[in-house]
Order: C-alpha cells, then structure tokens, then sequence
C-alpha cells in the first residue's frame, strides 16, 4: 500500500490537464472536434487516475490525516513550496471535480461552436479550469492555494465573457473584480499571516502558531471575506447569480459545482484551523449571514424567471446550509457540510446541465418561454423534475442525507438556528417545485411546438451525461457510508485537534449511526 | 568685519576708514555697509544735483521736429508688435559662448596648481579629456553647418 | 598652505560608467563624421554594444563593494543590482528605439526644429530618415542613470540627475507624428523638471548648512550628533524629496506623467517609464538609507502617506482614461506608489523587494510599450482604448501578449507582478507598516478594473469597421517584447534567482 501512497496522484492531477490544455489549445481552429475528443480522453484519463486515488486512500484505524503528500520547493527565498496532501474533505472534492469535468466536457460538445469562437481555445480553457480547480484543493502550502485560487480566474473569466450568453461582458468583469477583490484581501492576510508565522508558508507549521488574538481576528477576517465571497455567502453573493445566468450551461454546473466550494473548503481548511479562536470570535456573525443567505437567497429563487439565475439563487441558499453546518463546530454537523458539498456539486451541476439542455433547445432561459414542455420532451422533462427534487434534498437522493446531518448537528448546539434553517427547506421545495410545473408541466405554450429542436427528447449523448449523476446521488443517498468514511476522520480532526472542540453527547444514537 | 577694513585701508583715504570704523561703533554688525550706503548715497546726490541743475539752466520751449522721440541713430527701428523674433542662430551662438565661457571658469584655478608637486601628468591628461570633450561639442556644431552664416 | 592629495579613483568599479559615458562621446563623433546613411546602423550597434560593455563591467565587478573618487561615488551592492538592471532595461529599450520597420523612417522625427505643419514638416513626416541623435543622447541619459544610483554625495547625485535629465527631456520632442503633443511634452517635462531640480538643489544648500557636507556619510553622522536646528534637516530632506519624488512620479508630484507619457515617442516612454524609474527608485533609497536612517521615524508616516495618495491618485485615476498610454502612465505612477512601499519598510527586505519590484516592472512595462508601438493605423499609433475593440479576433497572438501583461499588472499568481507586489507587501508588514498594505490592497483592486477593461475591449468587443490593423513587428520589437514577456513570466514562476540576487545585494557601503 506504501507504494500507491507514494504514487504522486496530485501534481499528476494538477499538471496532467495543463498539459492536455496546452496541446488542446495548439489544435487549429477547424479540427474542432479533435480538441473535443483529446480534452475529453485527458478528463477522462485524470477521472480513473482518481479512482485509483480514492481507492489508495487509507481509511480508519491508524490512517494518516494528510495523504499523498508530496513537497518540492519553490521559492526558498520566500519558503514556498510546491506542497500538495489531501485528506478527506479534499479528496471528496477531487473526486467531484473529476467526475464532473469530463459530464461538463460532454455536456457543452456543441456550445462552443454557437458563439463563433474558436472551439479548442474552450476546451483548452476547460481543462486549465480542470487543473487549477485540483491544485486548489491539493495545495497543502498557503502560498500555492493563494496562486491556483487567483489564477482560477482566468480560465473562468474567459469561458464567461467570450462564450456566455448576452450579458456575459458584464457578467465576465462583475466576476473577476468580486473574486479579484476577496483574493486581494486574502493576500495581505496571507502576507500577515507568513510573517507572523516565521516566513513559512507550510499549512502544518502555520497550524502551531500562537497568534496575538487582535492580529489572529484582522487575518481572519481577511481569509474569510474572500471565501466568502467566492462561496458566495449574503451579503457578497451579487455576482453568483450574473456569472451563473451568463456562463455556458457546462461552465455554470462547474462554476456553482466546483469552484464555489472552493470558499466553503477554505473556510474550513485555513480559517479554522488557522485562526481557532477568531472562528469562534466570529462564529455568531457567520451564522448570521448564513441564516439570511438561506431565507433570502431561496425567497428570491421563487421570483426568478430565468431559469440559470434560479438555479443559481439556490445554490446561494445550499451555501448557507453549508455555512451554518460548519460554523455549529460539531463533527457531525461539519461531516454532513463536507457530504453537502459533494452532493450539492452533483445535484446542482446536474441540474445546470439539464438546464443548459433544456436552454440549448428553446434559445431562451426564461421560465415564461417554457411551459408544458414535459409534453414534447418527456424523458428530459423527468430528469428535470428529478434533479429538482435532488436538489430540494428529497429523502432517498444523496442531498437528503448531508442536509438532514448538518440540521441534526446544528441542532444539538444551537437551537433557534437549526429552526429557522428548516424553514429554507421548505421554501426550496416551493421554488423547485414551481420551477417544474412552470416548465414542463401544465398546457404547452404554443410557440414551443413550432421550434424543431424541442420536439427532440433526450439524445444519447445527453443520456450519457445525466445517468451518472443520477446514479451516483440515487447511491449516495441510500449508502452514504464510503463517502463519509472519508470525511468523518478529518472533520473530526479539524474540529478538535484543530479547533479544540469537544462534541456534545449525541442526541440519539440513530443519527450518528446514520452518518457511519 | 572692521578688522577687515584695517587690515586692507584704501590708499590715502584714512578719513574715510575712520569714519566707517567709527559708525561701525554705531551700528556694530553693519557699519562696515556704511562705507556702501554713503557712497549710494554720493551718487544719489550728484546724479540729482546734475539733472536739477540741467532743468534749472535749459531753455524752457523745447522744439518738437518730427522724428526726435525715435530711437537714436543706429537703433534698431521701433516698429511693428512687442515679440520680435530673433535669428536662431543668436542662440546658437549663445549656447557656444557658454560651453567655453563655464570651461575656463575650471581652467583658470586648474592652471595656478598643475605644476604643483603630486600632480603633473595625469592630471594634464585629465584637463586634456575635460577639453576635449567640450571640443567635441563644437566640432559635432562646426560638422552640422552651425558656424556658416547663409 | 597644506598640500592636496588626490583621491585614489578606483577606474574598474568606475568602468560601466566610464564606458557609457565614453560611447556617447562617440556617438556625438559618428553623428558629425559619419555619412548620413550609416549613421543609424553604426549608432545602434554602438549604443547597444557599449551598454553591453557596460553590462559586462558590472558583472565582472559584482563583487566589488568600496567608495571611490572622494567618497562621490559608491558602488556596493543595490549600486551594482540597479547599473545592471538599468542597462539590462537601457538595452532592450533600446531595441525599442531602434526599431525602423514600422513606419518609414522610424518612430523619430527628422528635423525637430521644422514648424509644425509646415510644408517641410509634412514632406518630412512621409518617411525621411529619422534623428539619429537619439543614440548618443540615450546612452548620456544611462551613464547619467548609473551614475544617479551610486552617487554618495548629493552635488554628485545633483549632476547626475541633470545628465539624466536633459537628454530625456530632447528625447520627448522628437516624436514624428504627434508633433505637438511631443512638443507639449517636452516643454512641461522640462519646465517641472527644472523646478524639480531647483528643489533638489536647495534641499542639498540647507542640508550643507545642517550637515556641513554634502556627502551622504556626512550627513548620517550629523543627524546622529549635530548642535544645528532640526529646521534645516527637516527642510533640506523634504525638499531633496521634492526632486527624486517628481523623478519616480509620485503624487502630489506627478501632474507631468501622463502627458509625457501620451506625448513622448513610445519607446523613450518605454525607456522613461523603465529605466528612469529604476534610477530614480535607486537614488531615493540609497539618501534615504545611507543618509537619513537616523531620523526614519520622522520621515516614515510622511513618505508613507505620499505612498498612499500616489496609490490612490494612480489607480483611481486610471479608471477614467480613455487612452491607452496614459493609463500606463496612470498604472506607473500606483506602481511607484507600491515602490514606496517597499521604500518605507525601512528593513533589509524593503531594499531587496524594491530591486525586485523595480526589475520586474522595468520588464513589464517595456513589453507593454512594445506592445502599443506595433497597433497602428495610417496616422501612426492608435492609442485611444476604443481603436482596441476586437482586437484579439484580428490578432490574438498580441491580444494574448498583452492580456498576459496586464494580468502582469493587476497582479495575478505565476506573473512577476504577482510575486513583486507580494515582497513589498511583505517587506512592509514585516517593518510594521501594515496600513500600507491595507491602502496597497485596495487600489489594487481599483486598478484592476482598468486593466479588465482593456482585456475586455480586446477580447469580448466585437471589432469595429476602424480596428487599426497590427503592424508585423521588426526583429528588434519583436525581441523586445519577447523579452519582456519572457521575464514577467519567469520571475512569476521562478523567482527564487532574482530574489536571492537582491537577497544578496540589498546592503549598503558606508
């Protein structure tokens, strides 16, 4: 087992779809559908390197938190270096980034060719996305997470604003600027936090330092108003819902999937075990904002009429549960936030791209320019309404598990929160469920028949790209257990060796009996 | 400062260095400006007393031909705006001047102490350099036509 | 009468200087002597060639730390770091400079003194060769640069700054198109520049007075134990500030930046915006370490909020600009505002992350300026950010370029901008001054929207019917810029040989 262990998974994973982007980018224009099939061969390879990865990964008894670590320097001078380690809530992630690129690659086979741009120079940017987004979580060295979170931008902010839909300049710079000023805060914080730190970026030594609690609170709060407007969380959330209504519907599903939980995993993997007690200082305010970024955020889903910005409007609303589950400091609660990451990344990337179908065939997102469309594509129709009732966290679908966790979590420190939470499920079941009947279900509007793509019901390719997100939540939501095998031994570790918190006696044995 | 004006008395005008010495007793810091101040003052003086006088002794109906209040012989001729515009080569002739006129400025304390002991070679051949590079400048204005007047 | 010695001149660590000085001599003999159609490649090959000389000298006496001439000059290590970036820059400005393909008869104007849209001037702006003068005048203006950073008394660094200064002051006139512009240029950059410089010069008078010297040395000791009114120390520093704060174009003294930037021929702005940064930087660090660290505690809030307004005046200020030279003007002057930065930190690691800074940049901006040079349309450069529309579907290959380099600016990972900002910054908190950092974090949000902008006109604009086509570049801007790109992004990715370069050269010689 040794011998996989010290197989360098991470820097392959990060390195290998740079290289697969750089040849992509290099294949002239016309080949088009060459670049298509070598960034789906390179996804597709970095999708079993992973599986390989998950399957290496030591769990329970003695296993080691960190794994797979590998560290070359960088930058002496400035003691940087190229350190990568997962634990669980990292691994879970590279595991949905490589499940989700090579759906998404699929899933926007014809995008590019509609916007009249060149088609590898997507792909390519695709993949660069690909690698940035596993050097993010990988990075086990502050700096580098810094560099993979900032360069993030880039691939991102060209996908949006050259193949977007009609807002998408607008949409493009109002995502940069927002990512690029949470980044910036994030820098001096980085900065303070390396010299306070002894000039060292190395996550497991910056973890040992005592850090005055005036200067420890400023550095927090630097760290966290960056991953809290990447995750997005009320009051920073603006751009989500402009970025996610503009983007291509492949780079939307990656863009809420992925890269947003790239705020909530860094709240959890620096400003925790980075700042114990500022977290805690904090805690309350967190909550907060999360409390309001459930209510709101759903409140305003019910009211949308394009169909992308709802959906993105519900992410906002997931991100709140995911916020309170781990700002409640219990193991249980954060176990169930890390599950609701993966499963949120499932059920909202699959229903991006059931949109994204469903938009590739009207030429509209509006809800009002459906309607009764179920009675033309009946097939997508049903995948619609199953991947809303995902997302609304219906018992029996993976969601159901992580929220019902983190509510139970919350619930035995706080109260009044876990209460007010409930509510925001049952606006979520408004606001799918309204989205559905507006959309597929009742009379069908007249215009739609006369558009000949919405009389095609669900293509093959399309079957490909659905049925292993349906697989996989149906799965999940049953036997969970894999999964939060994974994740439960490093929440814990972050919660009290980290944090020094201590779980409060469990309420009833049947729920954490649920979550083993 | 007094000190200063016993050490050098101007030849044959004791009268005067006494009387400085004597309103530098006045005055203290400033009397040696006295000396300065009476002779402003002398000049004043004769300069009003020669004018007045003028106006005292001249006729008093000057005649007025037609030309007199123009400039005087070889002026130039009053016409036309104030901005004349002068040949540009008046300023190249000017910038000429100053490049040598700044050079002998360094020649000249250059010249009291080159043969001195310690010196000699290096630094003749040093001057030669300086010299030669503001050579350079008139040269490089000799080859561009400067000093030919067309 | 006491016998004077002469001081012992040190002709090695003199050489870069020496040789610079030497070549432009020359230069001014090839101007006069040479026949008119070998004046450009004799004058190219020999400015290039001496400024490699140079480069060599600095090299070879990198290890040389000793105070020479009379204690006027010092070469040590931020000496001997800052010669060699300012000729390394010099030689690909240069490159800039001597690039004729472009346009007939390159960038430079024939005759400067024809009236401006005369007939003769016209007939000239068609393609008559352009000033070959403006060898000879570069390559005074970097000996005048190597000497501004290793002078170690203020009548030295005063004579340097002229030397500096006057020729660049020519070379902002003589653009070929644009003449007017240029002209403006010239004239206000000479006219602030003078006050600058009578600054500068009473500031070294009231220093004399306190210190009863003029060498750096001098003064430190002064300040450490002069009887002498605080008064003249106070003045005399804040007025030798005024001189080199106009140089490096900080706020409130950088009113003449972006007209001189937008009027200049490109590639001098390339060159002003490059090397006279680097020299510029270089001098106020050395009188501000060598000379005054004994009162740093006064002076640091002071330069420290000059550091904040030239960050907020630069950045806000370029959000506005409708032209693509003056927002780099703009963007130069919040950079010089991250320089102070590093300058304030008053640590070791303040010095070496300004070397670092300054490289860094110098090389960006050169690539940049390159850049501009080659968007063109028949009235010569089209620099009005509009012009750029669509200009990544006409040539992405460019577009692609300066993306880079404006991601260069705004500071994104893996560019040198990226790591440059992150040194000073660091320097800075390590040296207490975390409110810079604060006030340096935020306008650098603020720039970066002027930056997106251009990125978005480029790429997400659809192109209008005038896009200015892209001249194909000459080998010189090609390698030019080539050579910008390639440093921006190595000194992102692989800083450490840089970093511990200015590591190792960040201490002064006393």
């Amino acid at each position: 087992m040794a011998g996989v262990n010290n197989f360098p998974f991470l820097s392959i994973l990060t390195l290998g779809p740079l290289v697969g982007a750089a040849v992509v980018a290099c294949i002239p224009k016309a080949k088009g559908n060459l670049a298509k099939i070598v960034a789906l061969a390179v996804s597709l390879v970095m999708l079993v390197l992973s599986v390989f990865m998950w399957v290496a990964f030591q769990v329970g008894g003695d296993a080691q938190r960190f794994q797979f670590r590998e560290s070359y320097p960088w930058i002496p001078g400035l003691g940087v270096n190229f350190t990568f380690a997962a634990d669980g809530i990292a691994l879970v992630m590279l595991m949905l980034i490589a499940v989700l690129v090579p759906l998404v690659i699929l899933a926007s086979w014809h995008d590019a060719e509609q916007s009249r741009r060149s088609v590898p120079v997507y792909f390519a940017l695709l993949l660069s996305l690909e690698a940035c987004m596993f050097g993010v979580f990988a990075a086990a060295d502050v700096f580098l997470f810094y560099v993979f979170f900032e360069v993030m931008l880039v691939p991102m902010y060209f996908i949006i604003g050259s193949y977007g839909t009609a807002k998408r300049q607008y949409a493009a710079v109002k995502f940069f600027l927002y990512s690029l000023v949470g980044g910036l805060f994030m820098l001096a914080a980085v900065i303070g936090l390396w010299v306070v730190g002894g000039k060292t970026f190395d996550w497991v030594a910056l973890t040992q330092i005592d850090i005055q609690t005036g200067t420890e609170r400023w550095l927090f709060l630097g760290f966290f108003i960056a991953f809290a407007i990447k995750a997005p969380f009320f009051p920073f959330h603006t751009w989500l819902p402009d970025a996610g209504g503009a983007a291509p519907a492949g780079a939307a599903a990656l863009l809420v999937g992925v890269l947003d939980k790239v705020g909530t995993f860094g709240i959890l993997r620096y400003c925790l075990p980075l700042f114990p007690e500022a977290s805690q200082w904090f805690a309350p305010w967190a909550i907060a904002l999360a409390l309001i970024g459930i209510i709101y955020a759903a409140l305003l889903a019910v009211g949308q009429n394009d169909l992308k910005r709802l959906v993105s409007y519900t992410s906002i609303a997931h991100f709140g549960f995911i916020g309170i589950g781990i700002f409640a400091f219990t193991t249980q609660a954060g176990t169930g936030a890390v599950l609701y990451m993966l499963n949120h990344g499932l059920a909202t990337g699959l229903l991006f791209l059931v949109v994204g179908m469903f938009v590739a065939r009207r030429g509209s997102a509006l809800v009002s320019d459906f309607g009764g469309a179920g009675k033309l594509v009946p097939v997508l129709a049903g995948v619609l309404f199953f991947a809303g009732l995902a997302s609304l966290a219906l018992p029996g679908t993976a969601p159901f598990v992580s929220e019902f966790l983190v509510l139970i979590g919350v619930f035995t420190v706080n109260k009044t929160v876990a209460v007010i939470a409930t509510l925001g499920i049952i606006l979520a079941a408004a606001y799918v469920l309204w989205m559905v009947q507006r959309t597929t279900q009742g009379t069908l509007n007249p215009a739609l028949a006369d558009i000949e793509p919405m009389r095609k019901d669900i293509t093959l390719r399309e079957k490909v790209v659905v049925a292993p997100l349906i697989a996989l939540l149906i799965v999940l939501g049953f036997y969970p257990k894999p999964v939060t095998d994974v994740i439960n031994p490093a929440v814990e570790a972050t919660m009290q060796q980290d944090m020094g918190k201590q779980d409060p006696a469990p309420t009833g044995g049947g729920v954490t009996e649920a979550s083993r | 400062m007094i000190g200063a004006n016993q050490r050098f008395p101007p030849p044959g005008d004791v009268a005067l260095v006494t009387m400085s010495t004597n309103l530098g007793r006045m005055t203290g810091y400033l009397g040696s400006y006295a000396v300065l101040g009476l002779l402003l003052l002398a000049g004043a003086l004769v300069f009003v007393g020669a004018f007045g006088a003028n106006r005292l002794l001249r006729p008093a109906n000057p005649a007025e031909p037609a030309g007199k209040r123009v400039a005087y012989e070889s002026g130039i001729d009053p016409v036309g705006g104030n901005w004349a515009q002068m040949q540009i080569r008046y300023y190249v002739y000017a910038f000429l001047y100053v490049l040598f006129a700044v050079e002998s400025v360094f020649l000249f304390p250059w010249a009291v102490v080159f043969a001195d002991p310690g010196y000699g070679a290096a630094v003749v051949a040093e001057m030669g350099i300086f010299v030669a590079v503001l050579a350079l400048g008139i040269v490089y204005a000799w080859r561009k036509g400067v000093l030919t007047w067309s | 009468m006491e016998d004077l010695n002469l001081p012992p001149i040190d002709y090695a660590a003199l050489s870069p200087i020496l040789i610079l000085f030497g070549v432009a001599c020359l230069g001014v003999l090839v101007e006069a002597f040479a026949p008119r159609r070998a004046r450009h490649p004799v004058q190219l090959v020999l400015a290039i060639g001496g400024s490699v000389a140079a480069l060599v000298m600095v090299v070879l006496e990198r290890n040389t730390r000793v105070v020479t001439i009379g204690d006027a000059v010092a070469i040590d290590g931020p000496s001997l770091f800052l010669q060699g970036a300012i000729l390394l820059l010099g030689i690909v400005s240069l490159l800039l400079i001597g690039e004729r393909s472009l346009e007939a008869g390159g960038p430079f104007v024939a005759q400067a003194a024809l009236t401006v849209g005369s007939e003769k001037d016209n007939r000239q702006a068609q393609g008559a060769p352009g000033n070959t003068e403006i060898y000879p005048l570069a390559v005074f203006a970097l000996s005048g640069m190597l000497l501004f950073v290793a002078a170690n008394d203020l009548l030295t660094m005063f004579i340097a700054l002229e030397v500096l200064s006057l020729p660049l002051y020519l070379l902002c006139a003589l653009a070929r198109r644009k003449r007017l512009l240029s002209q403006e240029a010239a004239l206000k950059y000479f006219l602030l520049g003078s006050y600058a410089s009578a600054f500068f010069l009473f500031g070294v008078a009231l220093l004399y007075g306190y210190a009863g010297g003029v060498n750096l040395q001098q003064i430190n000791e002064a300040v450490a134990a002069s009887q002498n009114s605080d008064i003249l120390l106070y003045a005399g520093l804040a007025l030798l500030a005024i001189g080199l704060l106009f140089k490096v174009a900080a706020a409130p003294f950088h009113v003449w930046t972006p007209d001189v930037y937008q009027g200049a021929p490109t590639p001098v702005t390339a060159f002003m915006a490059a090397c006279t940064k680097v020299a510029g930087f270089g001098a106020l660090l050395r009188v501000l370490y060598v000379a005054f660290e004994g009162v740093q505690w006064d002076y640091q809030p002071v330069i420290g909020t000059i550091a904040v307004l030239t960050m907020i005046v630069g950045s806000v200020l370029a959000v506005t600009q409708q032209d693509i030279k003056r927002l780099l003007a703009y963007s130069s002057i919040a950079n010089a505002g991250y320089l102070l930065v590093g300058v304030v930190a008053q640590n070791r690691e303040g010095v070496s992350s300004t070397l670092f800074y300054l490289v860094a940049y110098g090389f960006t901006v050169l690539a940049a300026f390159g850049v501009v040079s080659l968007v063109r349309d028949a009235d010569g450069e089209a620099t009005h950010l509009s012009r750029w529309a669509g200009l990544g579907r006409r040539s992405p290959l460019l577009a692609a370029i300066f993306t880079f380099l404006m991601l260069a600016f705004a500071g994104i990972p893996l560019t040198s901008g990226f790591i440059s900002k992150f040194v000073v910054f660091g320097a800075a908190i390590d040296g207490g001054q975390s409110w810079l950092v604060v006030a340096g974090v935020v306008t650098s949000m603020i720039i970066a929207f002027p930056y997106l902008r251009v990125i978005v006109m480029m790429w997400l604009s659809e192109p209008a019917e005038t896009t200015p086509t892209v001249s194909v570049p000459g080998w010189m801007t090609s390698a030019a810029v080539f050579i910008g790109v390639l440093a921006t992004l190595a000194l992102g990715v692989v800083p450490s040989p840089l970093l511990d370069l200015t590591n190792d050269a960040s201490l002064f010689v006393r």
